[in-house]
């Protein structure tokens, strides 16, 4: 009976696999496309993600792209305002996760633990000897930094970072804020922590290697094309904000996210970073209703008895968000990836909205 | 007299108080819409590859900017808010754009 069962095993097995690999779909030079059937629902999410623009005042949703990608395909894209499919688009604070992308990869390849000092990689960092690299990418820091943009221009360390006091050596800028409590005891969101890790991640890899390790570590394996990353004087990667990619390029990084790291048979990211990545920080207490901190990216997770950040969309859900409204959004659950840029300069925007229409009208049900 | 003595007494701790823990923000607080504006409209140029017009609007804040000069042939942008003038250049297809040090050269014009 054994020596029955176990080739019939082996082949279900096998079968099991390749019916898997051939269901899988990759990006090639461009995206599979095979758009979404045009309907009510459709037309519900463009009423919300593509209302009249707003050019003159700029008030309410002013959406500049918006690319889904559902099962690898993409099934929906339309741009706005000066933005096309080819534009590298600004996205802000989405860099934070790119930048934990690379430190993925750089982890991957034993360059780094989480419990390293800061120190050890980049010594501006040895007044404060008990600020770990976990701590950075927490943004449990402890420094007395402020986050502030156009709301506090008077005190705001980001501001003060990007274009004044910090913009020439802004790990250096960091590395000179006291500290406010101790290391891992406090979530206070911070751009700060995360040049901080780009000055570190400087350390680990030398100058001349980490100039070009964006590009060989990440994009170039996902066939990301349009990317740009600014740079301080200094040649540290503004880690904090200044990636430009295209909406398609952005959502190649979704769709690595969506598959835990790897990207065709390749486990880019090791799968206990990403779940790093996905782990609430442990001493984040819910401030509102904003998305829960996770290792440098946004989870839509119930921590502490409070209820989920995006009620409409699966508790797996999670993102890279930025100023003005850039986002990508990955819904394992769904299948689904969401880029979205905007230039919104009001607080209309609601992510919980945006979402539980694009479920509606690109989510799997759709097709049956 | 004792009027007098009170307000000097105002204006010191005033000073001591709100002027003092905050000088070195106050002092770079003037900088920041020129090195924004000029920042932000190179990397709106170069590397997003935007219009002009579109640019001078993106980069609009509520402190007005007293000048802007952009010059596409060395992709060097300066501008001027509250008395203070700072410059960005575009650096390479990687690299984008970045404000200059004050120490680098003004472009010439």
């Amino acid at each position: 009976m054994p020596f029955i069962l176990f080739p019939l095993l082996l082949l279900a097995v096998c079968l099991g696999f390749t019916g898997t690999a051939a269901a899988e779909t990759w990006p090639d030079a461009d995206w599979p496309v095979q758009p979404a059937a045009p309907g009510a629902a459709v037309a519900a999410f463009e009423n919300y993600a593509f209302p009249p623009r707003d050019d003159a005042e700029r008030r309410g949703v002013r959406s500049d792209a918006v690319v889904v990608i559902r099962d690898g395909v993409l099934v929906y894209e339309r741009y706005a305002g000066p933005t096309g499919a080819a534009s590298p688009h600004l996205v802000w604070s989405v860099s934070k996760s790119l930048l934990a992308c690379l430190l993925g990869v750089a982890y991957g390849e034993g360059r780094f633990r989480l419990d390293d000092p800061v120190a050890r990689y980049y010594p501006p960092f040895a007044a404060h000897p008990d600020i770990r690299l976990r701590h950075l990418l927490t943004w449990t820091s402890g420094l007395a930094w402020t986050e502030d943009y156009e709301s506090a221009p008077l005190t705001s360390s980001v501001l003060a970072m990007l274009y004044t006091r910090g913009r020439q050596d802004m790990g250096a800028f960091v590395a000179g804020h006291a500290a406010a409590v101790a290391p891992g005891t406090r979530f206070s969101y911070s751009s700060g922590d995360s040049n901080a890790l780009a000055a570190a991640l400087k350390g680990m890899l030398g100058a001349e290697e980490y100039a070009d390790y964006p590009w060989r570590a990440l994009f170039e394996p996902l066939g990301i094309t349009s990317a740009v990353w600014e740079r301080d004087a200094t040649g540290t990667f503004v880690g904090s904000a200044y990636a430009y990619l295209s909406a398609r390029d952005l959502a190649r990084v979704g769709l690595l996210m969506l598959r835990d790291g790897r990207w065709r048979e390749r486990q880019l990211l090791p799968r206990e970073w990403v779940e790093f990545n996905r782990t609430p920080v442990s001493v984040y207490r819910p401030q509102g209703s904003g998305a829960v901190p996770g290792g440098h990216w946004w989870l839509n997770r119930d921590v502490a008895g409070a209820a989920r950040p995006w009620p409409d969309a699966p508790e797996g859900t999670f993102a890279a968000l930025g100023h003005w409204g850039q986002a990508l959004y990955v819904l394992p659950e769904d299948g689904l990836v969401i880029v979205r840029f905007a230039d919104d300069r009001d607080p209309s925007y609601r992510h919980n909205d945006f979402l539980r229409l694009a479920r509606a009208a690109f989510g799997r049900r759709e097709e049956h | 007299m004792r009027r007098r003595h009170l307000l000097l007494l105002s204006i010191v701790l005033l000073v001591i108080a709100v002027i003092w823990p905050n000088r070195a923000h106050l002092a770079a607080f003037p900088d920041i819409i020129g090195a924004y504006t000029a920042k932000e409209y190179c990397s709106c140029r170069y590397v997003t590859g935007n219009s002009a017009d579109y640019c001078r609007a993106y980069t609009r804040q509520y402190v007005p900017i007293d000048f802007l000069h952009d010059d596409p042939g060395l992709r060097r942008v300066t501008a001027r808010g509250l008395g203070r003038s700072h410059s960005a250049a575009w650096l390479g297809p990687r690299e984008g754009c970045r404000l200059l040090s004050e120490m680098e050269p003004p472009p010439e014009f």
